[in-house]
């Protein structure tokens, strides 16, 4: 520990006693993270804004709708939860128009039965209410049925009552649905099924996850069941990962090369200026092992100095004109990336310094 | 102490410039190596501070083979069993003089606090306390050999080198190191100067002609 302080302790003096050399490297890795962060930083931004819209509409939903004499019944979510690559699933059964209790003439929105262990996802509080009897609405819903306070009581065209519970904020996969009214549902294998909305785990799952749900439905009748994907979202969104993720690769890879030749070029430099320090350092007894690693621990301080300027400016400047940001993963990737490239600079001209002839370095004038 | 035998060594593997050389060097001594220029005083130097490998030959240090140590090893002796006194007194210019003395302290691993109060105990020793917190650009010629021979001491060396100590040196100045030569020998060190100054070898106990 009390070399690893000494060595930390040299790296700073020795690059303090090098300013302007210690200042160029800085400013070369902090203008290295700013510039990636400014262009690749901003395209990944983009990208992570366009996949985020085209998320939104859907792209990894698989509903599948089922006509009332299809046969499609809430035991299929128990076939449903042994299949691999599946994020959510809920069923929900035909819909029944209700009013509120209290206005029986107000508009009719459409309650329907929910089944599934996923329904917690959608804010929905087990253990409100009678079981089975409760519902719970999104904002649309309770506000068609005048229930302003979220609660009150529905009474559907086929006579039953409900108690409206609370309100739920409707996912985008289930928009489709609104106004949506949902009566959350024990266990109840052969309750008949209208809709069943399922989210595959990635876009890319959606083809197989919907081949492998149309084998589990056992409906009695196939020629009633539709099912809509979002493939074609889904390709597109590949497609547009694909495309921005290499061109930014390329771009980065570039940008990193370049501030890489440039450091190890001033590194060169300046090894070759402090020729004579290296030799004596040799000849009052440091080994090779130390000479590089004073010089590659001075390296990595610039860098990380560098980085941390580097990519604050370049957060700072894209806040300021608005930009999306890329995201803390990338940031912290492009920091150590560049942390990395200065170190790997750094080695070529260390390992030069340390195995120079002290001698001859001694007797440099 | 140190003991050379059969030491042959060149820049270049066809022409060695010392060939078989052998010598002696005994706890308590100061010895002289003299000679015309070019004959290699410096570079026997080095090879005795394990700064160079010989062709061929031993180098015992207390009856150890040091000279064919791997260099990681013979850089952690040159840190903690010799002491350097270069004929240009080779400071940090960058540093302040206290640094430069305690630079060894790094590569011998030691307590860094410890190495700086015995730094200041070396300074005021040699007169040069008051410049610890000056840059070496600051200070004259016969200040910095001084400081460097500080820094030489440091680790209170079993063998110390000096080449050419006392070439820029004013008398006074160059008193004071010889003096501090001796001061080290009676400690039980070695002491090897490869010098030019009659005045210097006339005060050692043994002279070596090269």
């Amino acid at each position: 520990m009390r070399r690893v302080r000494a060595l930390l302790r040299e790296s700073i003096a020795t690059a303090r006693s090098s300013r302007v050399a210690s200042i160029v490297t800085i400013v070369m890795i902090a203008g290295m993270c700013a510039a990636v962060l400014l262009t690749t930083g901003r395209t990944v931004g983009a990208e992570q804004a366009v996949i985020s819209t085209l998320d939104s509409a859907g792209t990894r939903s698989i509903v599948i709708r089922a006509e009332a004499d299809a046969g499609l019944q809430a035991d299929v979510l128990n076939r449903i939860a042994n299949l691999e690559g599946i994020a959510w699933a809920g069923a929900f059964g035909p819909a029944v128009d209700a009013t509120n209790a209290l206005n029986l003439d107000g508009m009719r929105v459409p309650v329907r039965l929910a089944y599934g262990a996923d329904l917690d996802d959608l804010g929905i509080r087990t253990g409100v209410g009678v079981p089975g009897e409760a519902v719970w609405g999104s904002p649309p819903a309770l506000d068609q049925l005048g229930l302003s306070d979220d609660v009150g009581s529905l009474v559907t065209t086929s006579g039953l009552d409900y108690a409206v519970v609370g309100s739920l904020a409707t996912p985008d996969y289930l928009r489709f649905l609104e106004p949506l009214a949902i009566a959350p549902q024990a266990e109840q294998p052969d309750a008949p099924l209208s809709v069943l909305v399922v989210i595959a785990a990635r876009p890319d799952l959606v083809a197989p996850v919907s081949q492998a749900l149309l084998s589990v439905l056992a409906v009695d009748d196939p020629t009633g069941i539709t099912l809509s994907t979002s493939e074609s979202i889904a390709t597109l969104r590949a497609l547009i990962e694909g495309q921005l993720g290499s061109f930014g690769r390329e771009l980065v890879l570039a940008i990193f090369a370049l501030t890489g030749v440039l450091v190890a070029a001033i590194l060169s430099g300046l090894t070759a200026l402090r020729r004579k320090d290296f030799g004596r350092r040799r000849a009052l007894g440091a080994s090779r092992g130390l000479i590089v690693a004073l010089l590659l621990t001075q390296m990595a301080l610039l860098s990380i100095t560098g980085a941390a300027l580097g990519t604050g400016g370049a957060l700072i400047a894209l806040t300021l004109i608005g930009d999306p940001l890329p995201g803390l993963p990338f940031v912290a990737a492009v920091a150590v990336l560049a942390t990395a490239v200065g170190l790997v600079a750094a080695l070529a001209p260390a390992l030069a310094a340390a195995t120079r002839d002290p001698i001859r370095e001694l007797r440099v004038p | 102490m140190l003991e050379a035998r059969g030491l042959t060594f060149g820049y270049e593997r066809d022409r060695p410039i010392i060939v078989g050389w052998e010598a002696r060097f005994e706890a308590g001594e100061v010895v002289a190596i003299t000679g015309p220029s070019g004959r290699g005083k410096s570079t026997l130097l080095y090879l005795l501070g394990l700064m160079l490998k010989p062709f061929s030959g031993e180098l015992r240090l207390a009856d150890v083979e040091v000279g064919t140590m791997r260099d990681a090893d013979r850089a952690r002796l040159r840190a903690s069993q010799f002491g350097f006194v270069f004929q240009d007194a080779a400071l940090d210019p960058t540093r302040t003089v206290l640094d430069n003395v305690t630079e060894t302290s790094l590569y011998r691993d030691a307590d860094l606090r410890a190495d700086q109060i015995r730094a200041q105990e070396l300074m005021e020793q040699f007169g040069v306390d008051l410049r610890a917190r000056a840059k070496p650009g600051q200070v004259s010629g016969g200040q910095a050999q001084r400081i460097a021979l500080c820094r030489a001491l440091l680790n209170r060396p079993r063998v110390l080198l000096a080449d050419e100590p006392t070439g820029n040196l004013d008398p006074a100045s160059a008193d004071v190191v010889v003096g501090a030569f001796h001061d080290h020998a009676a400690t039980g060190a070695a002491v090897v100067v490869v010098t030019h100054d009659p005045a210097l070898v006339a005060r050692c106990h043994r002279r070596i002609e090269l």
